[in-house]
């Protein structure tokens, strides 16, 4: 419209008109002039205008309370007490920067005691036994992590690019991590395709089962006062074949691929695939192996390491999983998924899970919920004393052996969408809590109570 | 398997075809629980299989974040 007012206006001979029309032209003119200035101010407005990527700025807390148990804890060699409990604590804070940009800051701690891990040094108090805790420097830990992450929204909404950094650190491990993606959408939003790339880049701070310190390289053996203030029993001559790893380093690579698709308007799905390829120390250095041809030493009950697991320094994993969500009646939701794994180190894997959110009324909803998970063993697994000290590679570590689990779970959430309870400038949005609990076809269980508050600022 | 995931796939991209539903016919699609991801209050127990499950992706657990060795 602007450039037809324009020339509009030049096509007038301004030598045929007389003063007084001259002075009507010049009128018009700074009247079209300023429509035009104002018609063309409301188009930028209109171009201008868009609905904001985030309203206002939100926070989510989370918190957890874990315990497990079993009879297979790797750190003994596929024996003794998996007792562990924790407690984890999360903040997210989204916050709108502009109209297409929202940055994420996600920091969480968890702290752990874990009776299994106690055992890395069972011989610190009392009789040492791996079905008991001990009471050493590696019974608990702390686990912290920070990330960042920012997005951008293309102006009709159809493109979302993100770049993600987090750091995270605990007692003998330090992880940093990159990553992006890219999502498309088209097809009036009814289809999404989306690719992702994350790189890990994590440290290992090596420690190895008490008893296998004297036999590093500058180590005394069995002089050492370890075996001086304990009797080794059994195999008297306790000779472990232990040589210290060298690289520390383990790096992950992975790619991801995402499809989502509406396929009703109360139906859809997504697929996604994904590649990981990781390097460097796969092995877990305070996990001890007992070999069948190797005669056995005790201190007091505990049996004293052969050696420490030992994993190959590459792995490929590709998962492809699916996702179907149908919106059944105003009171009922199916959730379901699937995902088959499968990785170059022989574990074959099938998760699959459901989820019946009922809403009982507009502010109230429960979830019950199963999952199924199954996978084989690792190509280098086998139970306590059933390892050859002639493999190259070997671990007892029941976490990838051959096995079933079955998880059951009950949530509860309480929405309110006007926020109504505040906090200072925060209004709760929502309250959710859920109860989880997970059995192996092994000794190995845990159960989880998770709750969830969402804020919203004014 | 990778051939019922590759069926699964052209299904679903076939049907992508068949079907577009209007902005204001998404109602129902975008309620809180048809969101095609786990829920934030799931985070936890998602850390906890990433920790106890091989079958680990690259963003939690055993494989980035964590050792997950405890």
């Amino acid at each position: 419209m602007e450039v037809k007012l324009e020339a509009a206006v030049a096509v007038i001979n301004l030598k045929n008109l007389n003063k007084n029309n001259k002075a009507t032209l010049v009128t018009v003119f700074l009247m079209l002039f300023t429509a035009t200035g104002v018609i063309a101010q409301v188009q930028d407005s209109i171009q201008v205008y868009k609905k904001r990527v985030l309203e206002t700025a939100e926070v989510d807390f989370l918190t957890s309370y874990y315990s497990q148990d079993g009879d297979n804890a790797a750190v003994s060699g596929g024996i003794g007490t998996e007792e562990l409990t924790d407690i984890t604590a999360t903040f997210i804070v989204a916050i709108p920067l502009n109209d297409d940009d929202v940055l994420t800051i996600d920091a969480g701690v968890s702290a752990y005691t874990s009776a299994s891990s106690s055992n890395v040094g069972p011989f610190d108090d009392g009789p040492a036994s791996p079905f008991q805790a001990s009471s050493g420097a590696s019974s608990g830990d702390l686990w912290a992590s920070v990330s960042g992450n920012y997005s951008h929204s293309s102006d009709d909404r159809n493109q979302i690019w993100s770049g993600k950094a987090s750091v995270s650190s605990e007692y003998d491990y330090f992880s940093l991590g990159l990553g992006g993606s890219y999502t498309r959408l088209f097809n009036e939003k009814n289809t999404e395709i989306s690719i992702n790339a994350n790189i890990f880049l994590d440290t290992w701070k090596t420690i190895y089962p008490t008893e296998l310190r004297p036999f590093e390289a500058n180590g005394n053996g069995l002089s050492d006062d370890l075996f001086i203030r304990n009797t080794i029993t059994g195999n008297t001559n306790y000779a472990p074949s232990f040589n210290e790893i060298s690289d520390k380093g383990r790096n992950s690579y992975s790619v991801g691929l995402g499809f989502s698709q509406i396929l009703h308007k109360n139906v859809q799905g997504s697929l996604s695939l994904d590649v990981i390829q990781q390097e460097g120390l796969l092995s877990t250095p305070f996990q001890r192996v007992y070999f069948s041809d190797v005669a056995d030493s005790f201190i007091d009950q505990f049996q004293l390491a052969d050696d420490i697991e030992r994993l190959p320094d590459s792995r490929t994993k590709v998962a492809l999983g699916g996702r179907l969500n149908w919106y059944l009646t105003e009171r009922l939701v199916l959730r379901t998924s699937y995902r088959y794994y499968f990785d170059n180190w022989g574990i074959n894997s099938h998760t699959a899970s459901v989820e019946l959110p009922i809403k009982l009324s507009d502010k109230f909803t429960i979830y019950p919920s199963y999952r199924f998970y199954n996978q084989t063993a690792a190509d280098y697994f086998a139970p306590y004393e059933q390892h050859l000290s002639t493999a190259e590679f070997y671990t007892s570590d029941y976490d990838l052996s051959e096995y079933s689990a079955n998880q059951f779970g009950f949530g509860v959430s309480y929405t309110d969408i006007f926020a109504k309870l505040h906090i200072s400038k925060f209004g709760l949005k929502s309250v959710d809590l859920k109860f989880s609990q997970y059995d192996r076809d092994t000794t190995f269980n845990f159960s989880m109570i998770s709750a969830g508050l969402k804020f919203v600022s004014d | 398997m990778i051939r019922k995931m590759l069926s699964i796939s052209i299904l679903i991209l076939g049907m992508s075809s068949c079907v577009v539903v209007k902005e204001y016919e998404k109602i129902n699609l975008n309620d809180p629980d048809m969101v095609l991801g786990d829920k934030k209050v799931d985070r936890n127990v998602a850390t906890a299989h990433s920790y106890r499950e091989a079958a680990v992706g690259a963003n939690g657990g055993k494989t980035g974040g964590g050792c997950g060795c405890n």
